[in-house]
């Protein structure tokens, strides 16, 4: 069983529809049509003709909260977000980013997500397993209750078991694939430092050429960057042309921020990200 | 000439193949296949549908160095990277992404420049051409049929081959071709039934259609020129780019490329890699101006370098219709849907 | 001939670098495997250059900051526990033996503290031998 994507694709085109017809927002992200019904785009309605060309169905994949950064400060815009999405634009919200007023949540409650290129069901998997939005202003379906809970870190297992060597030997083995094409930082929502440190030549923190030591330093930096900052979307790893497991270190990675400092990314407003914050009794024992 | 081998014996062509020199064939890796340098025969593996990276890799690699220095030391010292290559042969490649060569041929030696790299190894290599299946469906995401492109159009290779039944089919195209072909005496006489059906093959090729549609480059390359600055139109299909590197890394006729000095410890190389116009950083200067700031102009000046520019410059659109750049999109842009788009923007009203 | 490791010290200028000049000028021995970079504090201290010292050839990185509550600047240190704990956990995920890797806390006053730290940490990285994981073979 999935959910009614048909439902959602009405009660979105209803809400896009009703917002932008109201001025409550000038931008409405959404999906829309895209080569093929597998392949959906995000796309951006502006005028309440443009709801129309909406849809929603179970590939549409894709974190929109990627795109909210690239409008000015201070446009009001309703995005349409999963439970990981929504995440994302809480966590944009809390690094000051957005602000919550210029931001409409379209909820969308959903399982049964799956990754165009394999045709596998994504949910908990390569994102964080919820099924619910966290926050929402208006929820486009039934909450999903009765749903396998599962955790997140559950597919870390394996990589956990292995030893240091054998950790090195795939890791190694996988940054070596990298092109450097750096979809993995453009899909990322929370990536949004202009320039990337990777793009800067003073200092060069890496090369540019794809060779092992630059793939190394761009993608351990990048999995620092995102540390408490990562809300596992799993977009890096989809949109990776080679198919990298990104999504594996950045859920240990965030694993081992949520055990240390008893938060987990983008679960509320109010929240401030793990690492501008401190606490004075954090334990030494942290760092051992 | 045509000869022929049954598809399993592939391997004893692999070895034959190393030995005279080096062979790039299609592998099968993690996220699909790739053209890499073989080095165990049983890796051949025929059963791909296209690569992610296209061949274009084999003649212009991703990181190629041409100067070895050390750090306050005379230029003099600096040493030059020779290519000493062996004779390549370049396996399996499909006909859309031979017509690329062609196309990069125009950039790389055509037009009085002449890269030597690129020349040197374009030298050196024999391409085996290989028909597209015709009794499989096109992948959605192509359109090579759309400019004009056969899925079994043997032009371009040396030697073309075509999937009958259990045995692969060989025909030389070219005089070089028909040399290795001679050479390659574990093959077999083809019958006349292989050379009718090779024949059928080629002419079903261009009936095999990828999307209903057709282009005149001329017309595109004006529509194009009229909408350059409908900022409007452009920043619409430009909404969901990542500006992302993707579909420059896989695209066979993109050619751009950065050159960096990369030393560590006094040694240096100076070296040239893939840039992609998609980056930020492209057109970045020295005095910290950026031309292209905003996504729909990295994306404009993508799409109109290869339906507009290069048609006005060169009559030949840059494109080959592989699909890799729709395929492997993370957003799913579909590069034909914009041309289509373009096509359109006249009538369009509120874009 | 025994191993030598080459040991990078960050070291922050109000502590930890100060406690180094003690433990110089009370005359106390420590290795010479240490190559000691002053910083202003140890939050100043971005992860990269630690995943780049290991690159460079590194075989174990020690960061010294004042104790909790001591900073200079109040809380930098406060900011750096928690974002050197995630470098370290990084490295060991990537399967660089956590070991390599050390914070500690010593003040200006801790001359004795700085020669045991890093006597004993030199210690554990010869057992550990040489780090080529990251190391860029040349």
């Amino acid at each position: 069983m999935t959910s009614s994507f048909k439902s959602i694709e009405e009660n979105l085109k209803a809400e896009a529809g009703k917002l932008l017809e109201s001025g409550r927002v000038e931008i409405v992200l959404a999906y829309g049509r895209g080569y093929d019904e597998n392949h959906p785009m995000p796309f951006v309605a502006k005028h309440p003709s443009d709801v129309a060309n909406m849809v929603f169905n179970e590939y549409c994949i894709h974190n929109l909260a990627r795109y909210l950064v690239r409008y000015p400060r201070g446009t009001k815009i309703a995005v349409a977000v999963k439970a990981a999405d929504c995440r994302a634009v809480i966590q944009l919200i809390q690094e000051e980013k957005i602000k919550r007023d210029d931001v409409v949540f379209l909820g969308i409650p959903v399982y049964g997500m799956k990754n165009p290129k394999t045709g596998e069901i994504i949910d908990s998997k390569t994102t964080c397993g919820m099924y619910n939005p966290v926050l929402y202003d208006v929820l486009l379906g039934e909450e999903v209750h009765g749903q396998k809970i599962v955790s997140p870190y559950d597919v870390l297992a394996d990589y956990e078991a292995m030893d240091k060597e054998a950790r090195w030997a795939f890791w190694k083995k996988e940054f070596d694939r990298c092109i450097r094409c750096y979809a993995c930082r453009k899909a990322c929502p929370m990536c949004y430092c202009d320039p990337c440190f990777i793009d800067q030549s003073k200092p060069r923190w890496g090369d540019k050429s794809p060779q092992s030591h630059g793939n190394l330093m761009y993608h351990l930096t990048r999995f620092h960057h995102l540390a408490g900052r990562c809300i596992d979307c799993g977009e890096c790893s989809r949109a990776c042309p080679v198919d990298i497991p990104l999504y594996l270190f950045h859920k240990k990675v965030a694993k081992e921020c949520e055990e240390m400092f008893g938060q987990a990314a983008g679960m509320s407003i109010d929240d401030k990200p793990a690492l501008v914050n401190f606490r004075v009794d954090d334990s030494d024992k942290i760092l051992e | 000439m045509l000869k022929k081998t049954a598809i399993n014996k592939i391997s004893e062509l692999a070895a034959v193949l190393m030995e005279k020199g080096t062979l790039l064939a299609p592998v099968k890796e993690a996220a699909g296949f790739n053209f890499r340098e073989i080095s165990d025969a049983g890796q051949v593996n025929l059963h791909f549908h296209n690569t992610i990276i296209s061949p274009k890799s084999a003649f212009f690699p991703q990181m190629e160095d041409f100067v070895r220095y050390q750090t306050g030391k005379s230029i003099l010292e600096a040493a030059p990277v020779e290519l000493n290559l062996k004779p390549v042969f370049l396996f399996g490649v499909r006909p859309c992404d031979v017509k690329s060569f062609e196309i990069m041929d125009i950039h790389f030696s055509g037009t009085g420049a002449v890269d030597p790299y690129w020349k040197k190894r374009r030298e050196a290599a024999t391409i085996f051409g290989h028909a597209f299946d015709l009794n499989e469906a096109a992948d959605p995401a192509e359109f090579y049929h759309t400019l004009g492109i056969g899925a079994a159009d043997p032009q371009g290779s040396d030697i073309f081959m075509v999937t009958k039944d259990n045995d692969l089919l060989f025909k030389s195209i070219t005089p070089k071709g028909k040399k290795l072909l001679e050479e390659l005496t574990m093959l077999t006489e083809a019958s006349a039934g292989d050379r009718k059906y090779f024949e059928d093959y080629i002419a079903r090729g261009h009936d095999y259609k990828t999307r209903f549609a057709s282009v005149e480059p001329k017309a595109i390359a004006t529509e194009f020129e009229s909408i350059f600055d409908n900022r409007e139109f452009w920043k619409n299909v430009s909404n969901a780019c990542l500006s992302c590197g993707v579909c420059t890394f896989v695209c066979p006729t993109c050619y751009c490329f950065d050159i960096c000095d990369e030393t560590l410890f006094n040694k240096g190389t100076r070296r040239r890699v893939w840039d992609a116009c998609m980056f930020t950083d492209f057109t970045l200067e020295a005095s910290g101006h950026n031309p292209r700031t905003n996504v729909y102009q990295r994306l404009r000046q993508k799409i109109c370098h290869k339906y507009s520019f290069s048609i006005r410059k060169y009559g030949v659109i840059s494109c080959v219709g592989c699909g890799r750049c729709t395929r492997y999109c993370p957003v799913n842009i579909d590069i034909f849907s914009i041309v289509e788009q373009a096509v359109k923007a006249k009538w369009y009203k509120r874009l | 001939m025994s191993f030598e490791p080459k040991i990078l010290g960050i070291a922050c200028n109000w502590c930890t670098y100060t406690g180094a000049d003690l433990a110089g000028t009370t005359r106390l021995e420590y290795p010479q495997n240490l190559r000691v970079v002053r910083v202003m504090c140890s939050s100043r201290i971005n992860p990269s250059f630690i995943f780049r010292a290991f690159q460079l050839g590194a075989d174990g990185v020690l960061v010294g900051g004042c104790h909790p509550g001591d900073c200079h600047y109040n809380t930098g240190n406060l900011y750096a526990r928690r974002r050197l704990a995630v470098t370290r956990k990084i490295l060991e995920f990537a399967g660089i033996e956590p070991g390599r890797f050390r914070v500690e806390w010593i003040s200006a006053s801790e001359g004795n503290k700085f020669a045991e730290v890093v006597t004993e940490f030199t210690r554990q990285i010869k057992n550990l031998g040489p780090q080529n994981k990251f190391k860029i073979s040349q």
